[in-house]
């Protein structure tokens, strides 16, 4: 990890149910800053690289609809897993993004999608 | 401690470099030059020269700091205005006194924290991106020497050099598009439909004049050369920059049934093929 000291930050995210990595990303570079993680936790390298891929695609969408719009979050629903990425902070040019995978199975979307949002938000005070 | 004595200090001591030790994949010899240095727990300072002057220090068998002639120094967060790089940055002599907010390692409560911390990270990867090319040679190392006061963060020599090795990768995807000195010029037709660009975006295309390359504007505007040249690329995706001389970007369609169409360059930027694809040359 490139901020090990920056993984205390991401310790509130193991209290999801089903967790298996957590990930704080530089979205300009997709640079893996610090993880924590289970077991059965996928490749941090790998998914921090897809996470930042994916909100660099959803800005380049944006950029060219132009609608003024920011990208809050992303979920994704895989057969085994949920993939959550949301921006910290709220600069409409997001810097570091969070990435949380989960077990599909184990991980009421909703609560997971809130602790997330909480969490961001305890970031930024 | 003014920039331009650092920088001449730098030169100084890559100056000693030894001769004759140029062979292709240097980089290759530089990271095991590294390993061997963190595996014995040294301090000192490794100078190193190429395409730009450097130097990589360590402290205890950990990288602590480096610079490269060719990479902006570390400065402190910029903020408002600073931030589009729309007001000139502070006066470089005050930041290397004043910045120490790399220096501790104590638990980061927010994010304005990571982002300060990630201000030296992100200058140190990206010296060390620039000093591990293949055309860099290293000279002997000198023990004990001193980094620049309050500029330091101890990182793992392999955590380094697995994100050099990413950083590469990804450079060699860019490169079809667009590489750190390839000269780019705003695009001139920008009657097109309407764009969203970020404020990190706008202070780019503010600053691109007829012949500016990425590793320029990263200095001119003290940000990374490596984060730099993938937001040009994306400019170039978005039709807002071209590289001159060049056909159109990326986007470019084909015409139907023009068997001479140019084919397109892969997509330009893409962290996960750098991951899981191509393998580099750093060892």
């Amino acid at each position: 990890m490139i901020l090990p000291e920056a993984g205390e930050l991401l310790t509130p995210a193991m209290e999801i149910d089903g967790f298996r990595l957590g990930c704080l990303i530089d979205a300009s570079t997709g640079m893996v800053l610090a993880s924590v993680q289970n077991q059965d936790a996928p490749a941090p390298a790998t998914a921090a690289a897809g996470a930042a891929d994916l909100v660099n695609v959803l800005t380049l969408l944006n950029g060219k609809l132009a609608t003024g719009e920011i990208l809050e979050d992303v979920m994704i629903t895989l057969s085994d897993s949920f993939f959550m990425v949301r921006p910290v902070g709220h600069d409409p040019d997001p810097r570091i993004l969070l990435l949380v995978v989960a077990d599909r199975h184990r991980t009421n979307l909703a609560m997971a999608h809130r602790s997330l949002r909480d969490l961001c938000a305890s970031f930024s005070s | 401690m003014s920039q331009a004595p650092r920088r001449t200090r730098v030169r100084q001591l890559a100056d000693s470099v030894w001769p004759g030790r140029t062979v292709n994949g240097y980089a290759n010899l530089i990271a095991a030059r590294l390993r061997k240095l963190a595996d014995e727990k040294s301090t000192g300072v490794l100078p190193v020269s190429g395409p730009g002057d450097g130097a990589i220090f360590f402290r205890g068998g950990q990288v602590i700091y480096a610079e490269s002639s060719r990479t902006p120094l570390p400065a402190p967060r910029a903020v408002g205005l600073a931030a589009l790089g729309l007001v000139p940055s502070e006066d470089p002599q005050s930041l290397g006194q004043e910045y120490t907010g790399g220096a501790e390692l104590v638990p980061a409560r927010s994010v304005g924290r990571i982002t300060g911390a990630l201000v030296l990270t992100e200058s140190v990867i990206d010296a060390l991106t620039e000093l591990l090319s293949s055309d860099s040679r290293y000279a002997k190392f000198r023990h004990a020497d001193d980094p620049p006061a309050g500029q330091v963060r101890p990182m793992p020599v392999d955590v380094l050099l697995t994100e050099v090795q990413r950083r590469h990768a990804v450079l060699r995807q860019l490169a079809a598009v667009v590489t750190p000195d390839t000269a780019v010029a705003r695009e001139p037709s920008l009657d097109g439909p309407a764009a969203q660009v970020s404020p990190a975006q706008w202070a780019l295309l503010a600053r691109t004049g007829d012949s500016t390359t990425p590793r320029g504007l990263a200095l001119q505007l003290g940000r990374s050369v490596f984060g730099t040249t993938i937001e040009v690329c994306r400019l170039v995706e978005l039709g807002l920059l071209a590289v001159p001389g060049r056909l159109a970007g990326p986007e470019r369609p084909a015409e139907p049934g023009d068997g001479s169409a140019v084919p397109r360059p892969p997509a330009a930027v893409s962290f996960i093929r750098a991951v899981a694809g191509e393998r580099g040359s750093d060892g």
